[in-house]
Order: C-alpha cells, then structure tokens, then sequence
C-alpha cells in the first residue's frame, strides 16, 4: 500500500467510531474485566509474555520503563487519609484499549497503526518508522517500544531459551512499537477455520492468552455483533454502548445500579474494552 | 553402560505411545549423543501432526506442590507454552504466573547438563556410568545408619523408588524438608478436624475469615482456591460473599479484602477467642467448657491486646452471627510463632463453634496405594539432619528437591555441618547453593522433558493421580529423570527385582498397568487404559471418604498474652512468601523476576515493607536502604513504605538473595532466610518462621526502587480508573 493510496483512501484504512451508516459487520472484538473478580495474582500478565513473545528486559531497563507487559495489573490504593489499606487494593489489568477512536492512530506519520475492519487497533511492525507520537498519545500508557534489539540482546532469549518463542508471533526488532493485538494470531486461526466452515466464529471459540489463564475467570473476550456472546450480554446489562461517550450510568450517579464502565470515556477514545467496578461489603 | 541404555531408548518409547515422531523430535533437538542427526520429513507423519499447528499433552505442572493439570503447546518438537488441563479438578484449566513460567525453567540456560564431580573448587564432567559407579562404592562403604537422602516433598512411583532404594541400603533415613511449609496447620487440623488437609469450601461460604492464610497467592492450593473465590465472589444466585482478612502484613488475599485488619502480631488466637466470646454473648451457643475459656476475652481486652477496633471486632461477629455458613481459616501467618499451635487451635475452635465444621470444611478422601501419597515436609526435618551431621552420623547425603543451604536459617550453620559429611550428592537443575557444596552433582531433566506420577496433598475434588509425561524430547542429552537414576541405582542393589526395566517409563507403565484395575482401567486392555491415562494427564482413584470430626472442646486450649516488647529488637519481621518466589526455588525463571510483585509492584529486587509512621518515627524514606539486624544476622535491603502493614512489623520477602544457581537469581536482592532467629513452635517444634525480631536503621543510602507503579504511588489523582462501589448498591443476579 502506498502512502498515496493510504491518505486517498483514507477513510476505508481508518474505521471510525461506528456510526449508523458505519457499523461494524461481521466481528467487532470487545472485552469486559470484572474488577470484583480480579485478584491482581498477575497471571494474565506472564500468560500474555509466554504468547506474544514479550522480552524480558531486566532491572536497569525496567528502571528506565522500558518494560514490555502488553497487560500490567495497576495498583491502587483508596486509603482517604485512613492509617491502614483497609478496605485493600484496587487491581486494574490494564491493556490496549482498542479504542474505536483511537488517539494513536490519527498521529502516526506512516499509518503503522490503524483499525481493523475487526475493530483491533492494529500495529503495523514492517511500516511503524519509530516516532513514538503514538506512544506519546495513547492516554493508557498500553505501547511499547522497543529501544533495544531485544532478540540480540544478553539474557533476553540466551539459547536455548529462544526455542520457548511462539512462531505465530513476529519477534519484533529494534525501534518498533508495539502493544497488545487481542491475541490475534489467534483470531486469524479461528476466523479462518470458521471461514473455511461457512459461518462465523461462535462465542466461546477464541481466548486471549489472559482470558485462558485468568484464575478467577475475571476476563470475557468476544465478538460484539454476535447476539450470543457473552460480552455483549455483558455491555448490554450493564447499559455500556460503544459508540457512546456518556453512558446511562453516568447521567444518574445516585441510582447507579450498573457497574460497567470504561477508562477515560471523556476523551472520546471509545474504548473496547468495558471494566465491572469493583465492590466492597458495607456490613464491615 | 547406562549412557547408552537411556537416551535414546526412552526416547522411542515416547513415540510408541501415540507415534508423536514429529511432535517429539523437533530441529535442533535431535539426538546428537551418539553422533548422528535424525531428521523427520514432514512429508510423512502422523496424521494429527500438521506442520506450524500446535499439539496439545496434558502432563502436571511441577514449579509448586498443588500439583495444577498442564497442557503442554507442542509445536515442531517444541514445547512452546504451557495452559492449563481443563479436565483436572485442581484447576480446571487455569495457571497461575508461577505454572507458567515452567517453560523457562525448561529451557533454562543456567541448567546443568552433564554430572560433575568435585575436583578442588571446580565441577568436572564425568560421565553417567562412573557417577553411578561412584555412588555405589561409596553407599558400599559405610554403614546404612550413615546414608541420608534429603528431599522436598515427594510423591508417585518416584516415592516408592526412593523408599525402595533406602530399604535395599537398610537405611531409614529420609528427611522430607520443605522452608515453607504448612507443618503446624497440618497438626491444628489434626487435632481439630481429624483430617490434616480438610477440604474447605470457599464457594459455600457466606463470609471468610482468613487468619493470614494467602489462598489467592501462595497458600496450598492457590489456582483451586481463586475460582473457588470467583464463586464466592459472585455466587449463581447473585450473593456476594464477605471475605475478612486479619495479618499483621498484607498478602495478596488481604489485598482483595472488603476489611483488611492489621493485628499485632501474634494475637491471632486472642482475636479468634474473643470473636467466641462476642459470639455467645450475641446468642450463639457455645458449649460450655469453650464458654469458661474465653468469657476473659471481653471484646476490650481483645482489642486492647490485638489492636483491632471494638467497632470492628462488634462488626465481624455480628456478620459472622448472620451470615452462615461462614469459613475461617487459619494461614501461615497465624501459625509463626512459639504459640502458632495454639492459636491456630483458637481459630479452628471458632470454626467448630460457628458450626461450619462439615459445611465449609469438608472431610477428604483416604487415598489407595498410600506409599504413593505425598511425603508431608516440614522445617524440623533439615533441623534433625542437621543434628545428626553435626554428631557425624551422616557419611553420605543425597538432596533431591530442597536447597536447604539457600533456606536454612544462618543460625542453623548447615553449610559447616555438610563440610562434615564426606560424600554429597545433589540431584538438581542448576547449581545453586547446596549444589555448590556437593561433591557430586547429578543434572536433572526439566519437569517437561521427564517421567513421573504426582499425587498433590490438597485433594480438590476427588482422588487423582496425576501423569507427568515428557512434552519433548531431551533438551541436553547428559541429563536424566530422578525415576531413572533412582532405577539404576536400585539395579545395582537389587539386580534380580529390577533388571527387567529398562528404564523408568518401563517400570512406570508395568506399575500402572498391573494396578490398571485399581486406576479406573478394569476393563480396558493395557495399551488403551495407558493411552488414555496419558492423554488425559491423570487417572481418578476411587479414594475413601474421610469424615471430619465435628468434636468441639477447648480442653488444654491455652492463648499466650501478647508479645512483650524487646527494646534492642523492636520490631517483628515478617518473611514474606510471595505468589512469584515462594522458598526461591523458581528464581532463576526471569518472567517471576520482571513480575511486579502485586502489591508494591517492585520488580528484580528484595525491599523491606515498612508502615508510614514507622518510617516516619525512623526518618526513613521510600528508597533509603536500611540494615536489617536480627540476634542471628543483619540484610540491607531498600525501604518501600505502605499502609498494608502494622507499625510494628517490617516485612522483606522470601526467594531473593541467591549466591548461586543462575544469571538471573544470583545477586538479586537479599535472602531473608538467613536472619530468621531459631525459635520454634512450642507443639510441633517446626521453626517458627514468624518470631524473629529485628532492629532497622539507615545504611545511608538512598535508591530510587524499580518498581511499576508511577510516581503518583497508588494515588489516582482523582481520575476514575479503577473504580469501586459498595456492594449494596449493586444486583448481581441481574449480571451476565
């Protein structure tokens, strides 16, 4: 694709926010995280290093944030003043948002990063020049870059430990950004397959790497066009609509009865993944 | 000899059992031990092998004891990750970060890959044959009183190998040590419920009360215990259980508390007497000779004597009263002193008393074959072995499992009683400390690359026992499974019974298939009941049920008074057991290293946790690096100070501070094992991990600690990004 071809045809390579004359077709991924579930045990974490072939960077580096976690647990505390933690930590796995108006996409010079028909917020490794403005940009700190070349890098993969590297995920090199894809080397597998069988992935079909894994089953992925997901069931109940930047909950705080929410809705970022508030027992 | 009757050999009965050729024999792995390559055309193979599509095989999980179902991603002869067995009742196709990072250990570069034998400071490389050949000359020449083989805990057929090596020696000296242990809760539950491992229901539970027991990070079972708290949490019918957490340092369990209560140490048992006590007084009935023990702990007193408010001392027993069945359990934390039996017998009375005994804990099973059950580890072990070295009774010890060098207390001086042992042989994956000291070291497969049954002590929902298969072949041609050294070792003292296996595998499906009858094979043929029992990972045992004794009594039931104050030690420290790190066996896998621990987010480093206004009172700031001083020693590690701890406690974890084993354990951080006073519980007489008392001040350096979290620290800065709400508000049973 030229560049010439990219900003003629500009508004087929960058989906906007759905719209009524714009709406996704057949798969939109989205995905909800239940907060009250979530014990922040980080297992989502090491999952998503074992797939997507995450480097390991060491103390000086991660000193210097170059750190690498597609998915990082967030550690909050409420304390108001209070002399203990007590009502304990708020766990928040933050990953890319895939948001449907995302801020990082409009910057990048070269059109690396872009949206899928799918509604990924997808990283072009081969194109991506390393301006970092989308990195500059994204409100979710979800994007790393690579400033080293981690593949030759002491201690990052010594042999033999490059042969744990999963092949259906590029190795990225140095001066690539990168971030969470929604698995979807494993999406392209279930699509295909299910292509190849004349219908459409059903729900239940595809998990990400921190959707498998998570002990407490706190993360549902799926397709929101599918009526039978179970993570629009989830963003339906909990009156959570995409292409809204403020929800139902947010007009009537006092007789909020819903906990779905999404991160920074203000800045219109339309964000795909939808998070259930964490809760805590008033009788204590 | 034995060179030659391994490698390859154990290799072709891999593929006999389903003709997984491909999936086993990968590029770069091929068997270069006898000088010739084989290559595998893809052009021809088996017809579930389709080149760059991963093949699943279910094996166990080996980097803790819970004994988690895996399922290995094979691709191209490789094992790429490692996912969960859906069909293991453990954890039901979940992992946690620790499970995963199994890979890493597998492909580890720092393993030792030939035998080495002592030569001065220096390990040579000796071959399999004269190894063996060593041991038996020197387990030749001594009396069997004089051989010790310490390991950490051990279950399956490599049990009975090792019981049956020792018998052939006549030698009864098996020592079963593990640092961490959970000895004291085993002899409480004892006591108590008659079982040492009760099963406990956390999803029937309308509330727990945990007594520092960390069952979402690091305690028993953690992987069973979180989706067993994912259904507490939000029950089928929209309740929500109410989960209390009382320690004196917060555990990532206290961390998901919707009341996190900071006790003083030690006065778990008084909080539990006096919860009794608030209980029968709001109408509960107490039988009573449990009445007359605790009417002296009015709820004043208690919270005089544990720090904990009247208001929430009230608050918990009246939701105890109403909201049943409730769970209390009783962790590690409650169990570290000289008083930990005791108060653990304080808190499984007040389990007894609420009525949960039989509805929240549940009997367990009594397992068949019980010279397969696990071996239960405890601290007292290395503590006899350790005796008996010193009175130069031990002429040769073999360690498989343990690295007690590394988690020894140093008052214990283990490293100058192995110099009074002649002959040391360690079974292990790198050299790490008590390797360093051996004089023969014997390399290990990788859990994935090796033979063996599992039988977990935790018994989730019914009796298994769990298959571990290798997920590929060999990764180093010079290394061998402990089932295989074990069998070598019992050829040369017992040729006639053993010589018929070739191998281990071979001796491990002729046990299994000759007890097919008793493994759920009755009437398959061997092949097909072998087949499956691979291909599911595991076989179900029709274990006994065990009942739980429901007797309540307070008889002999006695709860010291609090602490006093130590003027020159002021401070109790707490050596934290991490969900990454554990006893720091696993420290050499990076993915644990880069982990940020959950609640200070700290990463490739040791920190002491302390609270603000102790800080404050020291005039120690985030960062300032502080000498930790016990009566047995002194650390210096970094400070991160944080509202999860009580004022008079410090905490540093567990797992860091290694001297050996590996490029990425070796020299990180500080090894909080070694400052540990040898104080012991008064019952059982394990080392009570908690009692230590220490001294802090500041070694006048300041560090700016790598860590995740952002210069904000925890605060959110009134943005909404992680958002809570009281439960009250919400209707669960209209969520998806």
């Amino acid at each position: 694709m030229s560049i010439t071809n990219l900003l003629e045809n500009w508004s087929d390579f960058r989906q906007q926010h759905p719209s009524d004359d714009r709406p996704h077709r057949e798969y939109k991924w989205a995905m909800s995280i239940d907060l009250d579930a979530c014990t922040g045990c980080n297992a989502c974490s090491v999952a998503c290093y074992a797939e997507n072939n995450l480097p390991v960077v060491g103390k000086e580096k991660f000193a210097h944030g170059h750190s690498h976690h597609w998915i990082r647990i967030e550690r909050y505390w409420d304390n108001d003043g209070r002399e203990f933690a007590d009502q304990g930590a708020q766990f928040l796995p933050m990953l890319c948002q895939h948001c449907e108006s995302a801020p990082c996409e409009t910057v990048c010079p070269v059109g690396a990063t872009n949206h899928t028909a799918d509604g990924l917020n997808s990283q072009v490794y081969n194109r991506c020049v390393g301006s970092r403005y989308c990195n500059a940009n994204c409100p979710y700190k979800a994007r790393y870059f690579n400033w080293y070349d981690y593949p030759t890098t002491d201690n990052v993969w010594p042999e033999p430990m490059e042969q744990q590297l999963n092949p259906d995920v590029t190795v990225r090199g140095k001066g690539v950004m990168e971030k969470c894809t929604f698995c979807v080397q494993r999406l392209t597998v279930a699509k295909s397959n299910a292509r190849s069988e004349g219908r459409s992935v059903l729900d239940g079909e595809v998990l990400t790497a921190c959707q498998q894994v998570c002990p407490t089953g706190a993360i549902s992925f799926g397709n929101l066009v599918d009526p039978l997901a179970k993570v629009g069931k989830q963003w339906m109940t909990q009156q959570v609509e995409l292409n809204k930047d403020k929800q139902a909950k947010n007009a009537a705080e006092e007789a909020a009865k819903v906990r779905g929410y999404r991160i920074l809705e203000e800045l219109r970022t339309y964000p795909s993944v939808m998070y259930l508030e964490q809760l805590r027992e008033s009788a204590i | 000899m034995i060179e030659n009757s391994f490698n390859r050999r154990a290799f072709l009965k891999v593929l006999g059992w389903g003709g997984a050729t491909v999936a086993l024999s990968g590029c770069g792995n091929t068997s270069v031990e006898d000088g010739k390559e084989f290559v595998t055309s893809y052009v021809q193979t088996a017809d579930y092998i389709i080149p760059s599509i991963g093949t699943y095989f279910n094996s166990t999980c080996a980097q803790c004891d819970a004994g988690c179902g895996i399922m290995g991603r094979v691709r191209e002869g490789r094992v790429l990750k490692l996912e969960g067995n859906p069909k293991s009742s453990i954890n039901n196709g979940k992992m946690c970060g620790l499970g995963q990072a199994g890979v890493q250990a597998h492909y580890n570069p720092d393993r030792i890959r030939e035998p080495l034998l002592r030569n001065g400071d220096k390990g040579e490389a000796i071959t399999w044959e004269k190894a063996l050949g060593l041991i038996n000359e020197k387990v030749g020449g001594v009396g069997a009183e004089n051989i010790a083989f310490l390991t950490g805990g051990v279950s399956g057929h490599v049990k009975v190998l090792l019981k049956n090596y020792l018998d052939a020696l006549g030698s009864g000296h098996h020592y079963v040590y593990e640092a961490v242990a959970p000895s004291i809760m085993r002899a409480a539950n004892k006591r108590a419920y008659g079982v040492e491992m009760p099963r406990l229901r956390l999803d029937k539970a309308k509330v727990i009360l945990s007594f520092g027991a960390d069952f979402l990070g690091s305690w028993i079972s953690p992987v069973h215990f979180s989706q067993q708290y994912a259904r507490f949490r939000k029950a089928d019918n929209g309740e929500r259980g109410v989960l209390v957490q009382v320690e004196s340092k917060m555990t990532l369990t206290g961390a998901n508390a919707d009341r996190w209560l900071a006790i003083r140490p030690g006065t778990e048992g008084i909080l539990a007497l006096g919860l009794i006590n608030a209980l029968a007084a709001a109408g509960l009935s107490v039988p009573g000779d449990v009445a007359a023990v605790v009417k002296e702990y009015t709820t004043d007193r208690v919270s005089k004597d544990t720090g904990v408010s009247v208001e929430h001392i009230g608050k918990l027993a009246a939701l105890l009263k109403g909201r049943s069945p409730s769970l209390i359990i009783a962790g590690s934390a409650a169990e570290g002193y000289a008083h930990g039996s005791q108060n653990a017998a304080a808190i499984a009375l007040l389990n007894q008393v609420l009525g949960n005994v039989g509805k929240t804990v549940e009997g367990s099973f009594s397992m068949p074959f019980p010279q397969m059950t696990p071996s239960a580890g405890s601290r007292q072990a290395l503590q006899v072995l350790n005796d008996n070295m010193l009175q130069d009774k031990v002429k040769v010890l073999f360690s498989y499992g343990a690295n007690p060098v590394f988690t020894a207390p140093a008052s214990m001086k283990l490293k100058e009683s192995l110099k009074k042992v002649p002959f040391k042989v360690a079974f292990a994956h790198y050299m790490d400390e008590t390797a360093v000291e051996a004089d023969l070291v014997l390399p290990l497969n990788s859990a994935l690359e090796d033979w063996g049954t599992v039988m977990p002590e935790y018994i989730a929902e019914g009796a298994q026992l769990n298959i571990r298969q290798p997920l590929m072949e060999k990764l180093h041609p010079g290394t061998l499974g402990m089932g295989d050294m074990l069998l070598a070792l019992l050829k040369q003292r017992r040729p006639d019974e053993y010589k018929g296996y070739e191998d281990f595998y071979s001796y491990l499906r002729n046990a299994m298939v000759s007890n097919k009858g008793a493994l759920g094979g009755a009437n398959a043929d061997d092949d097909t009941f072998w087949e499956a029992a691979l291909s599911h990972g595991m076989v179900k045992l029709a274990g006994s049920p065990v009942n739980i004794s429901s007797h309540i009594s307070a008889n002999g039931l006695v709860v010291p008074a609090p602490f006093v104050e130590d003027s020159a030690y002021p401070l109790h420290l707490i050596p934290a057991v991490s969900a990454s790190l554990r006893d720091g066996r696993n420290a050499n896998e990076p993915w644990l290293q880069e982990s940020p621990d959950p609640l200070t987010t700290i990463v490739w480093d040791s920190w002491v946790e302390m609270h603000p206004k102790t800080a404050a009172k020291l005039g120690i700031v985030e960062g300032d690096i502080v000498e930790v001083a016990s009566k047995s020693g002194s650390i210096k590690a970094q400070v991160y100070v944080f509202t999860g701890i009580h004022p008079d406690v410090i905490s540093v974890p567990l797992g860091y501070g290694h001297e050996a084993m590996g490029r990425y354990a070796k020299g990180v951080g500080v090894n909080a094992f070694k400052i540990l006073d040898p104080v012991f519980d008064k019952e059982t007489g394990e080392l009570a991990m908690h009692e230590t008392r220490v001294k802090v001040s500041k070694a006048g350096q300041r560090v700016i600690i790598v860590k995740d979290e952002g210069p904000a620290g925890g605060n959110q800065m009134g943005r909404k990004i992680a958002v809570r709400m009281s439960s009250d508000k919400v209707n669960l049973s209209k969520e998806v």
